[in-house]
């Protein structure tokens, strides 16, 4: 970021940039502090309070009393846990997967490329909510494909209640994740190998250098920022994972695919706690930014 | 520069100003606009605009069905327009309490007294309907009907429309082909839960995996899976007096081990009760716990009573071991939200009078329902339909064992979701007796409260 | 070197065929989606799958378009003749997705512009604010969302939607990345020139930034579409939903009725993949632009 040099410029000229600046501002930050700041603030507040709905319900100051409850519940806990394992997991292997896609596809001819690309940036286009429905059936109990195909290939003996099992529910749900996930870093990671100087390239194979050492000491540091672009936008996007557990599970069974952000949806609509949902919404923003940080951090260091 | 910044917020909030300013136009137009049709139509008095929310109870879920309906209030009441929203069990809740919290709560609303009386009138939403009830066609209401459209504190926020007792039903021919047609009593509908586990027992062994689903991803359709576990040992959800949760009750816990213990009867945290239906429907499943008239005189994917391969549906009541079966109880009718505004209080009421008691409508008003009035006096509902026969066995032989109205406990909304939660929990091999008694801790925390 | 590069050779063909069966396990959903809307429900019921489905049908989208009806539009005094609320519910999407867009557009180019090139007082702090105001979701401030889009009489229309969306600082972010590669020279020429704010905005600015505009067009379209949390949330009448709420409430209504939901999931999809597909290569070209600056 430049920084502001106020020497040599009069006070005038400030204040008329000044001026102009917040006009062009100005469109954006009404939608900006108005659906975004103003929201978060109440947010934080009402958090402090035991907020609920009724005609003569008041708000209650309880101090810290909605956080304290917070860490002693075992749902919330468990939700948390959840939305980790989720992240920690679909991060990864969104951004293993889609590199090794685009490093098999980067170098082929440009119809064959788009083909590929298109194919796996399809569930992206397809909406959320229809690519969540498609899979309910697929997964379904009864008569879904999966079962379909594991039963006459031999592998499952009877049929598996994938969404209805708390062993592999969480599991489910992050596959589905995944198909979703991996269409933007492909076509990233496909245009940033195709970028990769060639020059470099040609003098390490000069160098007898093989594949591997290929990858990783030339292209790998070349492509390094668009990984990190993929890692942050893939945890905030695993962070954001709601659809699929409402329209699929609705965080069952036995809460094994709660996660925060259900959860929060949860004890909002269902138990009318809004004080209670803030105080996770501000819990969840905050690990958030602390995860947001870390990875902005590393960035600067790279 | 202050003086810069108090005018940019100044135009900031101007700003924010129009961007609603042009969703109010929009609004206050909408209502203009219906308002001078009305004026155009009646020409007298002013135009009420209500808003009219259905959960799917029987054909009052179907646009086609209501509009009818809709029709015949307008001819008698031109000036109170009806607009309606078509709510389905999954969502509907969450869709009423976000409407709530966005102020724009509907004005009548079509459910049963768990919902109106237990939980949006025990918040203080909804309206005292205590003058309906003083009218002179309330006057024959059953008195338990009446008592469960009244909250503890004797407001009434429910206004009665129709009723039925929840059954179950099996398919006749799996039930054959497996021999197990002997352990039903086909004259009185009933079964004892001896003959009942047998008759499972018989149809898992005859090749069908699964006779029957313990259905439990949420709370849609949760009244089957309650009078199975309740009839069973004849054991009880809530005591009498309707204070507390009686689950871990010995008869319960013996019920639910059973359950748990028999083949063909298999937990599923996927489906709901409406899933149930038409997985039962279509001959996965042997057995529906999720069952009532409306359901077996349904014929919108073939033959009423007749499953999609045309397998014959019998209704039965749920098993039990002394031979009194109680059947959980629906009983919708309509409630008001307050939203405040007179005009449409009156008005919402107007309507609900003319659905439930004018002469000419209230036969109709039940008929969509596919249940059974609420008064002795309205009679003959069914009378030269073609489901006249089947109502009749179901008004002769099920609804005299209509049970205790007890979903009007308090804490009954956590009470229906820790139900739901602790059949998951005992469904992936919780202990019985611990998990009913987590219900019970959980339910009657919140009864107390 | 030979072993190698025969071994490259392997790893490559390998790869290709790991490559091709994957592709099928992404086009299959798809593909189920639409053969599933034309079966019919024997064959939808039946626990062996109908691969090719031998009988198509219309009659789920039959089903689709007689369930409720709903006025084609509604402006102010206006209201259209009835339509099936399927076609409604598309005609919403649309207006949501494409308002967000071109809203977003014009003052996330705006404020980027500002935020890239002025000297102001704030400028720090905002950029700040924004940059944290990104990475968190929107379910967080659902509860006084609602609050606020009914206190605005805003709940319950298209408005409350797409507001939020606009105002949601990522547009900004990306804007002012690309406005930094304005030449400030330009600027103070156009100055010199007598050419005031705007027209320096309009002329100068915003050619220059184009591809920033398309990759953030491109970007905001997708993502109000898709944002079925916010339209969950915050419309609840027929005649106000969007298609994806539409099937969720099919889904709900018929859980098990998967030929009538993949006929909505079918509609739903339709339109926006086949913009995709046409518009193939800005989509790549966008998305890759997006990240490189952002």
């Amino acid at each position: 970021m430049a920084k502001v040099v106020y020497t040599g410029r009069s006070k005038e000229l400030v204040r008329r940039e000044t001026a102009s600046a917040y006009m062009f501002l100005l469109p954006s930050l009404v939608f900006f502090i108005g659906f975004v700041i103003i929201p978060m603030i109440i947010c934080i507040y009402t958090s402090f309070f035991d907020s609920t709905m009724g005609k003569d319900a008041k708000d209650v100051f309880i101090g810290f009393g909605n956080y304290i409850e917070l860490f002693k519940d075992g749902i919330f806990i468990k939700a948390l846990k959840n939305t980790f394992v989720i992240v920690i997991i679909s991060v990864p292997v969104v951004c293993i997967f889609s590199l090794w896609v685009s490093s098999v596809i980067y170098n082929l001819n440009d119809k064959v490329l788009s083909v590929f690309r298109c194919i796996f940036y399809l569930p992206v286009v397809t909406g959320s909510v229809a690519v969540t429905v498609v899979w309910k059936w697929m997964y379904n109990n009864y008569y879904g494909i999966f079962n379909y195909i594991g039963k006459s290939t031999g592998v499952l003996k009877t049929n598996i209640n994938w969404l209805g099992d708390e062993r592999f529910a969480l599991m489910c749900i992050i596959l589905i994740l995944l198909t979703t996930s991996v269409g933007q870093p492909i076509v990233l990671y496909v245009s940033a190998l195709g970028n990769v100087d060639n020059s470099l390239v040609e003098a390490a194979q000069v160098d007898g250098a093989n594949e591997l050492q290929l990858f990783w000491k030339i292209k790998w540091p070349q492509i390094m920022p668009t990984t990190l672009y993929i890692l942050v936008i893939t945890t905030i996007n695993s962070f954001q994972c709601f659809a699929l557990i409402q329209l699929l599970t609705s965080g069952g069974p036995n809460h094994s695919t709660d996660t925060v952000m259900y959860y929060i949806y949860y004890m909002a609509f269902k138990m009318f706690r809004y004080g209670y949902g803030n105080a996770m919404g501000v819990v969840l923003a905050i690990f958030i930014a602390v995860l947001s940080a870390l990875q902005f951090r590393v960035a600067k260091e790279r | 520069m202050k003086k810069l910044l108090l005018t940019g917020l100044t135009l900031t909030a101007a700003g924010m100003l129009a961007a609603c300013g042009g969703g109010k136009a929009e609004q206050t137009s909408a209502a203009a606009d219906s308002q001078a049709e009305t004026k155009q139509e009646a020409q007298a008095g002013e135009a009420t605009e209500l808003s009219l929310w259905t959960y799917p109870v029987g054909k009052w879920g179907d646009a086609a069905t209501v509009d009818g309906i809709i029709k015949n209030f307008n001819e008698k009441y031109p000036n109170i327009k009806v607009s309606v929203e078509y709510l389905d069990y999954q969502n509907g809740d969450d869709q009423i309490n976000t409407a709530i919290e966005g102020k724009q709560a509907p004005d009548i609303v079509l459910e049963g007294p768990e919902r109106l009386v237990a939980n949006w009138g025990a918040k203080g939403l909804m309206v005292d309907l205590k003058d309906l009830f003083e009218k002179d066609s309330a006057s024959d209401i059953y008195d338990p009907v009446k008592t469960a459209c009244k909250s503890p504190s004797g407001e009434y926020y429910e206004y009665p429309a129709f009723m039925v007792a929840h059954c179950m039903a099996v398919n006749k021919t799996m039930f054959e082909k497996a021999d197990a047609l002997q352990y039903l009593d086909l004259d009185t509908h009933t079964w004892t839960t001896e003959n009942f586990l047998k008759a499972v027992q018989a149809v898992y062994d005859s090749g069908q995996q699964n006779v029957g689903a313990i259905y439990c991803s949420s709370q849609g359709g949760d009244q089957g899976t309650r009078a199975l576990v309740n009839n069973l040992y004849s054991g009880t959800f809530t005591d009498k007096e309707h204070t507390k949760y009686t689950v871990d009750s010995a008869e319960n816990v013996k019920a639910l081990q059973a359950i748990v213990d028999q083949a063909g009867l298999n937990f599923d945290p996927s489906i709901a009760g409406g899933d149930e239906i038409t997985l039962f429907r279509n001959g996965t499943l042997a057995m529906a716990f999720c069952w009532n008239a409306s359901q077996q005189t349904n014929a919108d994917n073939g033959p009423a009573g007749k499953t999609n391969a045309g397998d014959e549906i019998i209704p039965m009541l749920f098993p039990s071991d002394d031979g009194a079966t109680e059947l959980c109880g629906g009983i919708w009718g309509y409630g008001i939200f307050d939203n405040g505004d007179a005009n449409k209080i009156e008005a919402a009421k107007t309507f609900i009078d003319f659905v439930c008691n004018d002469e000419a409508q209230v036969k109709e008003s039940v008929k969509a329902s596919g249940f059974f009035p609420v008064r002795p006096s309205v009679t003959g509902v069914y009378e030269g339909t073609e489901t006249a026969d089947t109502m009749k066995l179901f008004e002769e032989k099920f609804m005299p064992s209509m049970g205790d109205y007890y979903q009007v406990t308090k804490g009954w909304t956590t009470a229906r979701t820790e139900w739901w939660n602790m059949l998951q929990r005992i469904g992936t091999g919780g202990d019985v007796a611990t998990e009913a008694a987590t219900f019970t801790t959980n339910a009657n925390a919140a009864a107390a409260q | 070197m030979k072993t190698s590069n025969s071994l490259k050779k392997l790893y490559n063909i390998v790869s290709i065929i790991v490559l091709i069966a994957l592709a099928f396990c992404f086009v299959f959903p798809l593909y189920w989606i639409v053969t599933g809307a034309f079966k019919t429900p024997v064959s939808i019921n039946s626990p062996t799958p109908d691969w090719i489905p031998k009988e198509l049908v219309m009659d789920n989208f039959k089903k689709l378009f007689s369930r409720q009806m709903a006025p084609v539009f509604e402006l102010g005094f206006i209201k259209g003749p009835d339509a099936p609320a399927a076609v409604r519910w598309m005609i919403n999407t649309v207006f949501m997705a494409i308002m967000a867009m071109v809203l977003t557009c014009i003052t996330a180019s705006m404020a980027g512009y500002a935020l890239a090139k002025k000297r102001f007082h704030g400028r720090v702090l905002l950029f700040t604010l924004i940059v944290c105001a990104m990475a968190l979701p929107k379910q967080v401030i659902l509860i006084p969302l609602i609050r606020e889009m009914s206190a605005l009489k805003l709940y319950n229309t298209i408005w409350a939607v797409i507001l939020p969306t606009v105002g949601w600082p990522f547009g900004v972010f990306l804007m002012k990345q690309f406005s930094e590669g304005i030449p400030t020279e330009m600027l103070e020429a156009a100055r010199i020139d007598g050419a005031n704010e705007f027209k320096t905005f309009t002329d100068i600015v915003f050619e220059m930034v184009k591809p920033g505009v398309g990759a953030l067009a491109i970007f905001t379209f997708i993502n109000s579409w898709n944002d079925y949390f916010m339209q969950l949330i915050m419309l609840s009448s027929t005649s106000n939903l969007t298609i994806s709420l539409g099937i969720a409430k099919l889904q709900a209504e018929n859980s098990t009725d998967f030929g009538l939901i993949m006929a909505g999931a079918t509609l739903a999809a339709a339109p926006i993949l086949i913009v995709f597909i046409v518009l193939q290569k800005y989509f790549t070209k966008g998305i890759t632009l997006g990240a490189v600056k952002g």
